[in-house]
């Protein structure tokens, strides 16, 4: 019962049922694959879908932290922006961090804020449309770091994109006050050029200008664009003139909303549509033909030559199935008593003709017991067998199995030395 | 019908000239429908599938487990060059395995009106008659874009007889057959009922076979030689019911009877017996009666070849009528069954005395050698407990062997590698007493 290994092949008998019924019913048939055995091939598949997801989350993971840390005013990191915003918080300016288009709406139609949109590049073309409104009807100060062609076209309409080129010191080169006050500093990127009229164009490089202010017409609002955000960066902040920039740039106002855009803001527009312009125009038609292709390649495998062949294969039914079941019976309801009677039984019958006795009296205790003391009497090996085998071939029940397993191993051992005395004195006249 | 891959692959060209070339419904169209002309010019041109004629020879006999090979003859009637692939099925037991039973395929081009002629090998593993399935022809078109397909049904059965591993016990046992039939001189007084002939005496021949009458007309003792009856008939008696279906060592049982029926059928027919046979379960399934003694084995092994052993219980009691009945004029009459106690008690035993009354009957069985390996387990629980089952079990076969020796009947209980053997010494110590 503690075991009860395998019920499923525990044929339908009890144990005074035939030793040999071999019943069709319960034929397991010759044919029932071995189970947990998987082909070497589906297993190093498995290993390799394995090895690619952990190698995808690794990989994911690395370039989320880098992506998630880049100017982050939260963020230590050598490219995050901590520095920059514990300065600008000693010098009593108040920062909040936003990720959705629709908080910098609301920052940027407020005059006490600076709203910062620290990668443009990210934003999609609703949340662009939606900034730009925004933008033109506020009249707070709107930096952009760095916007590509998209962005700069949306959210600062005069300004133009020109060339990159290398991040180096370079000198303010114009007469606004702030560029005069921090000096050179670590610019360059994306070079901007601008028809507006007032505009203030510093730090030229050698495509356009990498600082650009474009004041708004009727009140004190402006748009920078930088032509990158490194000089925010932690680790460059303390060089050059960046640190005073950065504080004049950003510090103006009471308030600095930093925008960091973000995929799990509602107002970012999938970029589906872009996808699909990605693909020629005749992908569609093109899908067509190839559900064609696939369908006649379907038709071409799907056509058998000829039916299956069935093999009649005969019934085969293993000869001691019924009797190991029936061992399991016994097993399950411990039948100790009808095992050892069992043994017992069959250890006399085998016992009964080496000393003698006639196999009708092989069962009797007082016909078979002496003449088998007689043989066990004479060579004692070692004293470790009962003086009489009475009790081995005819005592009482065993009371758990492990002396059931000793009566079993007792009875072999009394064959044993019965058969080698009988053919010890047989060699001996 | 059938399609090529290379309708699917023109298919999937077609994808560049509707994608780059012409994305429109104009462009779906000029790639279907050229593709469409061409699946039906190579309908239309290919031979047809369906009027082809097959023909082969219908009967073939192999052992078990040796190659053969079985021909197929194509003719292409029409007026067309016939480019086919054909599948000659067979079951997949009859088939070389490499390593996976095929089922064979021919290809072949047949120029209009003439055969050819396809072969296959088979290699039928299991005894029994395996039957042809239909053959399948593929007949190409000249483009090979598609072909046209059908099914012919042409009769063809392979006959695998029965292996006959016993064989190599037969010299041995022909012997001693020669050793009983009087040719040598060292003939065992008792050996034989029937007068052979009158030989000077030997010393050391038995003094009471000197025929006195003989000796007063001749200077020297004579003595009679006697020899085994012959033209005796046997009746060999296979149940097939379910107990033979029981796969004893590693065969089921039935193949072992056959085993042991052919090597006693040869055995009698060089001892001059003649052998009949019956296989019966519910009904009768196999009966050969022996016309002489030349052809019995063959006759025996065809017989045996197709015999398969049936999932019921056999009916006792026609089959101890057709025993009885086929038995007639038999003198020793092998029932080859199983013993097994409580369907043979309630079923075959109680007929066995009627059967006992009038003939000599030996009762061939097989008994499983794992039964006698379980009940030598020891060690563990699990171990105690099987063998016991193992002893009950044993214990029950040696009651009911018991009860037909009792009865008269001669049982030959044995493993099933030498039940064979056995049977025939038997059968040989039955001739040796003269009780046939």
């Amino acid at each position: 019962m503690t075991r009860a290994p395998s019920l499923r092949t525990a044929p339908p008998t009890g144990p005074d049922a035939p030793a040999d019924a071999a019943a069709p019913a319960s034929g397991n048939s010759a044919t029932s694959p071995g189970r947990g055995l998987r082909p070497p091939r589906a297993r190093g598949l498995l290993l390799a879908l394995l090895f690619l997801l952990l190698a995808g989350l690794a990989i994911a993971a690395l370039s989320a932290r880098s992506h998630q840390a880049l100017l982050d005013p939260r963020s230590p990191a050598p490219n995050g922006s901590r520095a920059v915003a514990q300065l600008l918080a000693s010098h009593g300016v108040d920062i909040r961090v936003i990720t959705t288009t629709e908080d910098a709406t609301r920052a940027a139609s407020r005059t006490d804020t600076t709203l910062l949109v620290s990668r443009p590049e990210l934003l999609g073309t609703a949340q662009l449309s939606t900034l730009r409104t925004a933008f033109a009807t506020g009249n707070g100060r709107t930096v952009l770091l760095a916007p590509d062609d998209t962005a700069t076209a949306a959210l600062a309409p005069r300004v133009r994109t020109t060339n990159r080129t290398a991040i180096s010191t370079r000198p303010a080169d114009c007469d606004s006050e702030y560029a005069a006050k921090a000096g050179p500093v670590e610019l360059g990127g994306r070079g901007y050029t601008t028809s507006a009229a007032q505009a203030d164009t510093c730090y030229p490089t050698e495509h356009g200008s990498a600082l650009v202010r474009i004041p708004q017409a009727e009140d004190n609002g402006d748009t920078v664009i930088l032509g990158t955000g490194e000089l925010l960066f932690n680790e460059r902040l303390a060089a050059e003139g960046n640190a005073s920039l950065a504080v004049q740039l950003l510090g103006s106002r009471s308030h600095l909303a930093w925008y960091l855009p973000s995929p799990t803001d509602p107002a970012a527009d999938s970029n589906e549509s872009g996808l699909f312009s990605l693909l020629p125009d005749g992908w569609l038609w093109g899908s067509a033909q190839l559900a064609i292709a696939v369908g006649l390649a379907a038709l071409w495998r799907a056509r058998r030559l000829g039916a299956v062949v069935v093999d009649r294969i005969p019934v085969a039914v293993p000869a001691s199935e019924t009797t190991e079941g029936r061992a399991r019976l016994y097993h399950r309801s411990g039948a100790r008593d009808r095992a050892a009677e069992t043994l017992r039984s069959a250890a006399r019958e085998r016992l009964a003709p080496l000393v003698g006795v006639a196999p009708e009296h092989a069962h009797v205790r007082t016909a078979l017991c002496p003449a088998l003391d007689l043989h066990t009497a004479d060579p004692p090996p070692n004293g470790a067998e009962p003086a009489t085998s009475a009790p081995l071939l005819f005592g009482p029940t065993p009371a758990n199995d492990a002396e059931l397993v000793l009566l079993s191993e007792q009875l072999d051992r009394l064959q044993e030395r019965i058969k080698s005395s009988r053919g010890g004195k047989e060699r001996r006249p | 019908m059938a399609l090529t891959g290379r309708a699917a692959f023109a298919a999937a060209l077609g994808v560049l000239v509707v994608g780059f070339l012409v994305p429109s419904w104009v462009g779906l169209a000029a790639v279907q429908l050229p593709l469409l002309f061409a699946i039906l010019y190579d309908l239309a041109r290919a031979a047809p599938a369906r009027s082809a004629h097959f023909t082969r020879s219908a009967q073939h006999s192999v052992q078990a487990g040796s190659a053969t090979h079985v021909d197929l003859t194509v003719e292409n009637s029409s007026h067309r060059p016939m480019r086919a692939l054909i599948r000659d099925a067979w079951p997949p037991s009859t088939l070389p395995a490499q390593p996976v039973p095929q089922q064979p395929r021919h290809r072949v081009v047949v120029p209009p009106g003439e055969q050819r002629r396809l072969t296959t090998r088979l290699l039928p593993q299991r005894r029994g008659d395996h039957h042809a399935h239909p053959v399948t022809i593929r007949s190409y078109g000249p483009l090979g874009i598609a072909a046209r397909q059908s099914d012919h049904t042409v009769e063809c059965t392979v006959r695998a007889l029965p292996p006959f591993h016993s064989r190599r016990h037969l010299p041995s046992r022909l012997e001693r057959l020669r050793e009983l039939d009087g040719r040598t001189n060292i003939l065992a007084a008792g050996a034989g009922t029937e007068f052979d002939s009158l030989r000077h005496y030997v010393p050391g021949d038995d003094t009471r076979s000197i025929d006195w009458r003989a000796t007063a007309r001749q200077p020297q003792p004579v003595v009679r030689t006697w020899r085994p009856e012959r033209d005796r008939r046997i009746l060999l008696v296979l149940d097939t019911g379910r107990t033979a279906a029981v796969r004893a060592g590693e065969l089921p049982r039935l193949d072992t009877y056959l085993d042991a029926a052919l090597l006693l059928t040869a055995l009698a027919a060089k001892a001059g017996d003649r052998t009949d046979l019956l296989a019966h379960d519910r009904q009768v399934r196999a009966t050969v009666s022996a016309r002489g003694t030349a052809s019995a084995l063959s006759t025996i092994v065809s017989a045996l070849a197709p015999l398969e052993a049936e999932l019921w219980e056999t009916d006792p009691r026609a089959l101890a009528a057709a025993a009885l009945h086929a038995g007639r004029r038999a003198s020793l009459l092998v029932l080859f069954t199983g013993v097994e106690s409580a369907g043979f008690e309630e079923g075959l035993l109680p007929f066995l005395p009627r059967l006992a009354a009038e003939h000599t009957v030996v009762l061939a069985a097989v008994t499983d050698p794992h039964l006698a390996e379980m009940a030598q387990q020891r060690g563990s629980v699990e171990a105690v407990y099987r063998a016991a089952a193992a002893e009950r079990a044993l214990a029950e076969r040696r009651r009911t062997v018991q009860q037909l020796r009792a009865q008269g009947v001669i049982v030959v209980d044995e493993t099933p590698d030498r039940l064979a053997p056995r049977l025939a010494d038997t059968y040989l110590a039955l001739k040796a007493a003269g009780r046939l």
